[in-house]
């Protein structure tokens, strides 16, 4: 699956990286490391530096200090090295609304040095890939957001790059579209054996599609690794025990003398016992219960998501008020300004 | 081996430029109408108004309409193609200048294919208003065309230049407007596209000469009606030194260009 790593390197590989607009800092030293055929990803709110990050990576800006080595090469000295290596899907759209779908991809091919049959053949192959073949003659402007997407990550895999970025993959799109997107992008990986860096500020993205996660706040990762490393930081399951109430019997104590470490009462005739894998405690939980003598009228659990492990970190949700919102706004003013 | 691999990149630029002239057919006819509007309601209006007989001397022996009909012709060039460079604003609005930029392509190589695809895309446009201008104007010189059409591509490509230039340093589209304003329509005047430069006051005379358009204007107007104020060759030099600083100026720019 993973292509063979250049000289035994990283897919790409950043220390200390620095971006400062002015006196705004909007990455405030990262250090990171991406291994071949892995899906990594940033997670974080807006304006965290996700983006920032992306367009240093791609060579579009300058780092202020630091270094980012991406395919084998470093992005200020070997631009042009790393350009070859890789394809991108900004956050914002840019394709060619007055061109075509079968003409988009095919300006990118000649501006990225291919031609001919090879080209051909690989626009055709891309085409059916993400679905849109039948429609390679239509005018992009008549296209959704999520054909534009899949149409756009088509053009950045056109050229067969080493690593794809994808910045903020889903954002506007609906739940359908979505789950339709990662599908593409597991596909993707597995198809084309492309190593994947993408930014979200998607819960559910991070944790359905990333083999790895960085969590960035204010230009700075606060932790990093496989989802369920993660959400370990944040404890275990939680199993939450209805029980009848009788009396003033604690139940926790009688489930503490049954070996369960932490239990809480909620509310009286509520449990909250923590336990590491719920699933497989469950059973014995409810027969050990019972055999000292609670009974238990409803079970739940839970098990801790992303948001939980961001909320742990920084005690704020990582999707803010009014969001919804922001978007709307945007697509009314491209909307506004499209020719 | 580089000229080959920039060439890819560069004639599909030119493409680009080109098949999106065809997409937009809305906007190509605004953008002829303008000139047609000149020559039809300036032009006819003021031609019955020469119709004297010392009339002619104004105008270096010819009549207005021949005498306007070349103006407006590079005007027609001179609009279209500074509106096509500025275009790059668009893309930079619109996300395809970040495709763009993070090609491997050479940068040189794709800003001069777009800049030549909106130049011929300008050229087509004067040519049409050529072609109408010799319906009304009837001293208008046939063998003139060809030479008048290689002042016209020089213009095109050093206007379309500028435009790109503009556009890489302007930031929003409130400037992008003030720009329009404030630059086109006094180049235009000051060209000599409507009247002689001879019967300007001395420091309007003056603006015109450092106003790369008049030369465009002149040489044209030579070979399609046989009436300048320069020598011709003088007017190719000034126009192509002048293109090739624009462009030059752009290629810089464009390579240059970041995203923030």
């Amino acid at each position: 699956m993973a292509r063979e790593p250049l000289n035994g390197g990283y897919a790409i590989l950043v220390e200390n990286l620095v971006k400062k607009y002015g006196k705004v800092t909007a990455v405030a030293g990262v250090t990171f490391r991406v291994m071949y055929g892995e899906i990594f990803g940033f997670l974080g709110p807006n304006g965290a530096g996700k983006t920032t990050t992306i367009h240093v990576l791609a060579t579009l800006l300058k780092p202020t200090s630091g270094r980012a080595v991406v395919a084998g090469h470093d992005v200020v000295r070997e631009a042009a090295e790393v350009r070859r290596s890789i394809g991108v899907v900004f956050q914002d759209p840019s394709l060619d609304n007055e061109l075509t779908a079968y003409e988009n991809l095919y300006i990118h091919g000649r501006i990225y040095g291919m031609g001919g049959e090879e080209l051909r053949t690989r626009i055709e192959e891309m085409l059916r890939f993400v679905e849109l073949y039948e429609f390679r003659g239509r005018l992009v402007k008549h296209f959704s957001g999520g054909m534009r997407r899949r149409l756009e990550m088509a053009r950045a895999l056109l050229h067969r790059p080493k690593i794809l970025f994808l910045d903020e993959p889903t954002l506007g799109l609906d739940p359908q579209t979505r789950a339709h997107i990662w599908e593409y992008i597991r596909k993707l990986r597995a198809v084309e054996g492309v190593t994947v860096f993408l930014t979200t500020h998607y819960m559910d993205e991070a944790e359905e599609l990333c083999d790895r996660i960085a969590i960035i706040d204010h230009g700075k990762i606060i932790a990093e690794g496989t989802p369920d490393e993660l959400k370990r930081l944040v404890g275990t399951d939680v199993i939450y025990l209805k029980t009848r109430v009788n009396g003033s019997r604690n139940p926790c104590n009688a489930l503490k003398a049954l070996g369960v470490s932490e239990c809480r009462v909620v509310r009286e005739g509520l449990v909250a016992v923590k336990v590491e894998d719920a699933g497989r405690s469950l059973p014995k939980l409810i027969r050990a219960a019972e055999e000292a003598g609670i009974a238990i009228e409803e079970v739940s659990y839970r098990k801790p998501t992303l948001n939980d492990v961001f909320l742990h970190l920084t005690g704020r949700e990582i999707r803010e008020e009014g969001e919804g919102m922001k978007d709307f706004i945007r697509s009314v003013v491209i909307r506004r300004f499209r020719r | 081996m580089v000229l080959a691999g920039s060439f890819g990149p560069f004639a599909v630029m030119a493409y680009r430029q080109l098949r999106r002239f065809v997409r937009t057919r809305a906007r190509v006819l605004a953008s002829i109408i303008n000139p047609i509007i000149w020559i039809v309601f300036f032009g006819l209006g003021w031609a019955n108004a020469f119709n004297f007989p010392m009339a002619k001397a104004i105008f270096g022996g010819v009549d207005y309409l021949t005498f306007l009909t070349p103006g407006v012709t590079a005007m027609a060039v001179f609009t279209a193609s500074f509106i096509g460079g500025v275009t790059v604003l668009w893309d930079k609005q619109f996300g395809f200048l970040k495709e763009v930029l993070v090609a491997p392509a050479s940068r040189a190589s794709i800003i001069l294919g777009r800049i030549v695809g909106d130049s011929i895309v300008a050229l087509i446009q004067g040519l049409a208003i050529l072609a109408l201008s010799f319906t009304i104007a009837h001293s208008l010189r046939p063998w003139g065309v060809l030479p008048a059409t290689v002042y016209a591509f020089i213009l095109a490509l050093g206007f379309t230049s500028a435009g790109v230039v503009l556009a890489l340093k302007i930031t929003s589209m409130e400037g992008f407007q003030m720009v329009i304003t404030l630059l086109m329509m006094p180049l235009l005047f000051l060209s000599g596209a409507f009247y002689p430069i001879k019967f300007m006051p001395g420091w309007m005379k003056w603006l015109a000469y450092i106003n790369p358009l008049t030369y465009a204007v002149d040489g044209m107007r030579h070979y399609l009606a046989g009436v300048s104020t320069f020598a011709p060759l003088t007017d190719l030099a000034v126009l192509s030194a002048v293109t090739a600083a624009l462009m030059g100026a752009a290629a810089w720019l464009f390579r240059r260009a970041t995203i923030d």
